[in-house]
């Protein structure tokens, strides 16, 4: 499985917060990503759109309550097309059993067209742990391959990476001369990347959607590499999660509108492959071998959570990320894993745990502009508090995202909050300290506009280091009230 | 191989189910899309060709409009002399000294052959058989300079151009080639999606269940803005396609 850094949330947010090419590249994602996406919706108009996402939404719905009989019949129909299916139950199966289909092939070169089951899995290391040289051929992927990183972006996997980075990448690991050009660099990986599809024994796809009707595996992309890693090499495997299938082949026609608008603002991808069992006898081309690996990895736990079952529905475009406060903000990496933004929040914690990752559901406003943007209409900022209490109430203090002090304060507000006499004397109180500390010859707080910026006091200053606190003000509302309503009875 | 690998597909299922807290059982009202047979397929199969053919001219209309909006150079023409003028134009301009075509109806109506080769372009029809083998055909698509192609269908709503590989039209024509040319019919337009999904149920069904190994829909040119969300076209597949339009 993927290395998993989701502990370092604070901390890696903490720095990229201060990057400043990290703040262009994610400014973009707003002006880009999802100015189009709101135009493609205004295309067809927010109704017919809400109409899609409704019906998208109860196929979801409908295939993940029905799983263990649609991964059935989708078994049967790959098998019937002349294709084999594999079940992994972890990354560490799924690996062996691609590890197996290597070895027992002589296989030497695979490319590889964009996956995050194979980023969650940690699927390259363990083919060149085989002796297998696998290349990324998604543009994006292979310029993490050649960086050495993880994927930003659930759409984009190298936007945080500017062309001149880019460029002195391509002069570093394939010695071609320094062009920062975006055409000459796409031209550079077209050239390169061509010899290895020629050369390539096996080709590597995630999937988009499985039909289970038909027994169909299908892709949705626009450069081309989908297209050739699915044709070229003599076998093609598919690796995937469990949750990608859908009934009817029906059923996809409302999927290829709504993921190719809310991922890029596309009516359409440049390509949609569909591939069903290996090549035929008399067929022309296309691989001599068929192999589709559906991988569990924790989905079975969240299948059977009803609270976390619906981020299963998620099409990974990558619209929630778009829109995100906090993802414009932090970025990609900061969320530790492979799925980041909102819906990593959820899908990262079930999948890992809440040990490791009990501070991602922390990381949202919850403004609920992820839910919004959703295709599938799944509403993340429930989830996010249900992870959220699930944490606090944990018996395990490693799961739980606060420390003793902060819990203790937590408990002690519910407290107050929960009594009017303790509230009023709080606020007293708070006031006179507040006079008091503002009458120190070392002022401690610096205020401004009625907020109090930055308070080097204990417990206080970590609340500021992060946000402002509003300054108590002179009258409570109940003060205000009682005012506002002796004068009205007098008025009268 | 035939043996599968991992989890027995059995015990996989029953992980599945205990998460789901449900019986082995087909979901219970049956699903609707699944449930209509060859029968009542061929009678909507049967409605949607009628409205195409009442709606064809205008259908045309929308399918060259949206193909050109998605980044297709369109052609129009019902006249096949005037398609193999243009058609040999372009290779001309282009500089083309090898292409490759696959082995479909349309190259029938539109005799593509004689007048590209005229000009001395050497073209490779792709078909294997006794005499040529896939691996002479692979390395005649891999040196073409463009590729030729028809259509099994293509979509008015979404500009695309659908292939579906098998003898005569093979996987790579369309994708390797720096240039991609596709030559559709009127007969093969559908107005939606839901039009095309229902019509390849139809044919899988009727056919005992055989979808055919691959469709693949095309919709303008190769694309990638995984660099600073600029957008270039031609990466990995053709930078530049061509669609002829029979009427």
């Amino acid at each position: 499985m993927a290395d998993i850094k989701t502990k370092d949330f604070s901390k890696a947010s903490a720095v990229s917060i201060l990057d400043p090419q990290l703040r262009r590249a994610l400014r973009q994602v707003g002006t880009g990503f999802d100015a189009a996406r709101r135009a493609a919706i205004d295309e067809v108009s927010p109704e017919i759109w809400d109409e899609w996402r409704e019906e998208a939404r109860r196929i979801k719905v409908h295939s993940l309550d029905h799983l263990d009989y649609y991964l059935d019949l989708l078994e049967q129909n790959v098998t019937k097309a002349g294709g084999h299916v594999h079940f992994a139950k972890d990354a560490a199966q799924a690996n062996d059993i691609m590890g197996e289909l290597v070895r027992t092939r002589n296989i030497k070169v695979a490319t590889k067209s964009k996956s995050m089951v194979s980023e969650e899995l940690s699927l390259n290391p363990a083919l060149e742990a085989q002796g297998v040289d696998v290349y990324e051929t998604d543009l994006g992927e292979y310029i993490i391959q050649l960086a050495e990183e993880t994927p930003f972006h659930l759409v984009a996997p190298a936007l945080h990476k500017t062309k001149e980075q880019v460029a002195q990448l391509f002069t570093d690991k394939l010695g071609i001369p320094y062009n920062d050009d975006i055409n000459a660099l796409a031209a550079a990986a077209r050239l390169a990347l061509r010899e290895k599809f020629i050369l390539a024994d096996l080709g590597i796809s995630g999937a988009n959607f499985l039909v289970a009707e038909t027994g169909t595996l299908v892709i949705i992309t626009n450069e081309g590499n989908g297209r050739l890693s699915t044709s070229a090499p003599r076998i093609h495997v598919g690796i995937t999660g469990m949750e990608k299938v859908i009934p009817s082949l029906q059923d996809l026609a409302v999927f290829l509108r709504l993921l190719p608008r809310s991922a890029t603002g596309q009516g359409i991808t440049s390509y949609v492959s569909m591939v069903t069992g290996p090549r035929r006898a008399d067929d022309e081309d296309g691989p001599e071998e068929f192999h589709l690996i559906i991988v569990d990895n924790g989905r079975s736990k969240m299948l059977a959570d009803p609270d976390l079952r619906e981020a299963l529905y998620c099409i990974r475009c990558g619209a929630c990320l778009n829109i995100c406060p906090v993802y414009q903000k932090v970025g990609g990496h900061a969320y530790g894993w492979v799925y980041p933004g909102p819906i990593g929040a959820i899908v990262t914690p079930s999948l890992v745990g809440l040990k490791e990752a009990q501070d991602l559901p922390q990381a949202s406003s919850l403004c609920g502009a992820c839910r919004e943007v959703c295709p599938v209409n799944i509403n993340i900022p429930r989830m996010l508090l249900h992870l959220r209490q699930k944490s606090a109430e944990s018996p395990d203090p490693s799961e739980r995202s606060a420390g003793l002090v902060p819990n203790l304060l937590a408990g002690s507000y519910t407290r107050v909050m929960r009594s009017p006499a303790l509230l009023s004397a709080s606020h007293k109180l708070g006031r006179w300290k507040q006079n008091v500390w503002a009458a120190m010859p070392f002022f401690p707080f610096s205020k401004k506009g009625g907020m109090i910026r930055k308070a080097s006091l204990p417990l206080l200053s970590r609340w500021t280091r992060m946000r402002d606190l509003p300054e108590l003000p002179k009258d409570t509302f109940r003060d205000i009230w009682k005012k506002e309503l002796s004068k009205d009875k007098e008025g009268h | 191989m035939d043996r599968s690998l991992g989890v027995p597909k059995a015990e996989f299922l029953d992980s599945v189910r205990r998460s789901l807290d449900r019986k082995p059982a087909a979901p219970d009202p049956a699903y609707p899309r699944l449930l209509d047979g060859v029968s009542s397929l061929q009678e909507e199969a049967q409605r949607i060709r009628a409205r195409i053919n009442e709606n064809r001219p205008a259908l045309l209309d929308r399918f060259a409009e949206v193909a050109e909006v998605r980044g297709w150079n369109v052609h129009r023409t019902s006249d096949p002399e005037n398609a193999m003028a243009h058609i040999q134009s372009l290779a001309d301009s282009l500089g083309v000294k090898n292409a490759v075509r696959s082995d479909q109806e349309v190259f029938g109506q539109i005799l593509v052959d004689a007048p590209l080769e005229s000009t001395g372009i050497n073209v490779t029809t792709v078909s294997h058989g006794p005499d040529r083998s896939r691996e002479f055909l692979r390395s005649s698509i891999i040196a073409a300079d463009i590729g030729l192609t028809g259509a099994d269908y293509a979509v008015a709503e979404t500009g695309s151009v659908i292939v579906m590989p098998r003898k005569g039209m093979s996987r790579l024509v369309s994708v390797v080639p720096p240039v991609h040319l596709a030559l559709v019919r009127p007969e093969d337009l559908v107005e939606s999606l839901d039009d095309l999904f229902l019509l390849r149920r139809l044919e899988y069904h009727e056919k005992g269940g055989e979808m055919g190994s691959y469709l693949n829909f095309i919709t303008g040119p190769s694309r990638t803005a995984d660099i600073e969300q600029t957008l270039v076209v031609g990466v990995h597949g053709p930078k530049e396609v061509h669609l002829v339009l029979l009427g």
